[in-house]
């Protein structure tokens, strides 16, 4: 099951345009779309607002926030949640579960007419997961953009605001460069400097895994792409071995506190 | 009797069957690697129309195993896949970039597709296999570029005499035009909107989005103009056939894959 969400800042605007139809074209008409948002340690389940045609639903910028998130699913499915009392994120449906990935547009925008754009999705199988992202920041980084912007996305199953923390590192120095604590279950923004985007330089977190996402901003136009977790760059067995020694590698960085 | 399906469906010959017929077929088929290799996406690059192609790429075999002196291969076709340019980059950092403008192709303003292959792969004392999804980003009258990652895993590379070239085998085609792929998201309030499909295949595929025919030859590349569409459905004979999307606003663009 996939989920999905927004970014709010002072300067940007988004909109989300769900499909009520998979990639290979079936329809449930069904479904519908409900919002997750974290009150008093509990998720608050409910209808989200929208408005929506024969074939999407579509979440205006006034009713997006950095802590809900979205999901299609059937009026009666929503009934499970009152059995865990509203504890867990749940894997409701399989509707969004397709190959390849069932997606949302994922739409920024500034009041100058800028706008940019991803079919973006956040699946199931990360709620569930703690971990650490780990990606170069100069792949998305412009260096020649008047401002660059990080936001790293984190959705996890409890119903919990916990700080973790962002790193930059220069890894090849060995080095930690930039410290910033963010929140799970939110979509948190980070200003990149220039100075920090360089090739052996990598953001990389403690504890919670996530989605990183780049913006780029110059004379009002504006680029939106996220990046890979690195074991998606590895197709043989090795994989997760490998991924696994590096993030050891780099962990060591930050027990050492080497600044 | 379920299961035993199942079973025939993940033999070679059910596979085969799978394929050729389009009925649940495997989009990715790397069964048939036994050696270390690196797997390219098809990406593509644009210099036509005031257009300049970023890309940007790391070096996975320093970045993973720690390999010295890499170096990476870049092999530039036209839209009719005819190779336009070799490039070799060595002496790579952890992350690299390059300019695909029309200097850079001795003055082509065309578009077409670009592979990128790791050096040294061969030197790992174990099986591997990397994929650089790598980012690609479009730039038109040289404002800040749209950037994207790689859209579908499609060639690898093999060596031949010291000359690199082009294999593709790991998207296949069924006999049938029965894959489906709708894009997921609605086209509207937009002046103009492109689709850049390059044939992932080693076979001619043909498809139609929303019911315009169109075909293509293996490595070939198109635009076509999807302006007037405000859905795009997407039928063809290609197990994985997802363009990227061109939308223009007043002097402002978005570039994604679909």
């Amino acid at each position: 099951m996939n989920f999905f969400f927004g970014i709010k800042t002072n300067d940007l605007n988004c909109d989300i345009t769900i499909p009520r139809f998979q990639n290979h074209g079936k329809v449930d008409l069904e479904n519908i779309v409900f919002q997750a948002k974290i009150n008093l340690n509990k998720w608050i389940i409910q209808k989200a607002q929208y408005k929506e045609n024969k074939n999407f639903f579509f979440i205006n910028n006034n009713y997006i926030d950095n802590e809900i998130i979205f999901f299609l699913a059937k009026e009666k499915e929503i009934l499970k949640y009152k059995k865990t009392d509203y504890q867990n994120i749940l894997d409701l449906n399989k509707f969004t579960d397709t190959q390849p990935a069932f997606r949302a547009n994922l739409k920024i925008f500034n009041k100058f007419g800028g706008f940019s754009s991803y079919q973006s999705e956040y699946p199931y199988s990360m709620i569930e997961k703690q971990g650490n992202i780990l990606s170069p920041l100069s792949s998305l980084g412009n260096s020649t953009a008047s401002e660059n912007k990080l936001f790293i996305r984190n959705i996890y199953v409890k119903p919990i605001k916990k700080k973790f923390d962002i790193y930059f590192l220069d890894i090849k120095k060995k080095k930690i460069l930039f410290k910033k604590e963010i929140l799970t279950n939110t979509t948190n923004e980070i200003k990149i400097e220039k100075k920090y985007i360089k090739p052996d330089i990598f953001l990389y977190t403690n504890d919670y895994i996530g989605i990183p996402l780049f913006v780029s901003l110059k004379d009002h136009h504006i680029s939106f792409e996220h990046t890979h977790p690195p074991h998606e760059y590895i197709i043989s067995e090795d994989k997760f071995k490998t991924v696994a020694q590096l993030k050891r590698e780099i962990h060591d960085i930050i027990n050492k506190k080497n600044w | 009797m379920i299961s035993l399906i199942k079973k025939i469906g993940r033999t070679a010959l059910g596979i085969k069957i799978r394929s050729l017929s389009g009925f649940k077929p495997i989009l990715f088929n790397l069964n048939f690697i036994n050696k270390s290799l690196s797997v390219s996406d098809a990406f593509c690059w644009r210099t036509d129309n005031n257009f300049k192609t970023f890309f940007k790429f790391t070096d996975l075999l320093k970045f993973f195993y720690n390999t010295q002196d890499t170096a990476v291969d870049l092999i530039f076709y036209n839209y009719k896949n005819i190779k336009i340019k070799e490039y070799r980059i060595s002496n790579l950092k952890l992350s690299n970039e390059i300019i695909i403008d029309k200097e850079f192709l001795g003055g082509i303003e065309d578009y077409g597709t670009f592979y990128i292959y790791h050096n040294k792969i061969e030197e790992i004392k174990k099986k591997i296999i990397i994929s650089n999804r790598c980012y690609v980003g479009f730039s038109k009258n040289d404002q800040l570029p749209s950037f994207l990652h790689g859209n579908t895993l499609v060639s690898y590379v093999k060596n031949n005499e010291n000359n690199v070239v082009k294999d593709k085998m790991i998207i296949n085609t069924s006999i049938f035009m029965n894959q489906i792929y709708r894009i997921q998201n609605y086209f509207h309030k937009l002046d103009k909107v492109e689709l850049f499909f390059c044939n992932p295949s080693s076979s001619k595929i043909k498809f139609k989005i929303n019911n315009i025919f169109q075909s293509l030859n293996t490595g070939h590349s198109i635009i076509i103009n999807a302006t007037n569409f405000d859905h795009i459905n997407i039928r063809s004979n290609c197990h994985f056939l997802r363009p990227l999307i061109f939308s223009y606003k007043k002097n402002f663009i978005d570039v994604y894959h679909g």
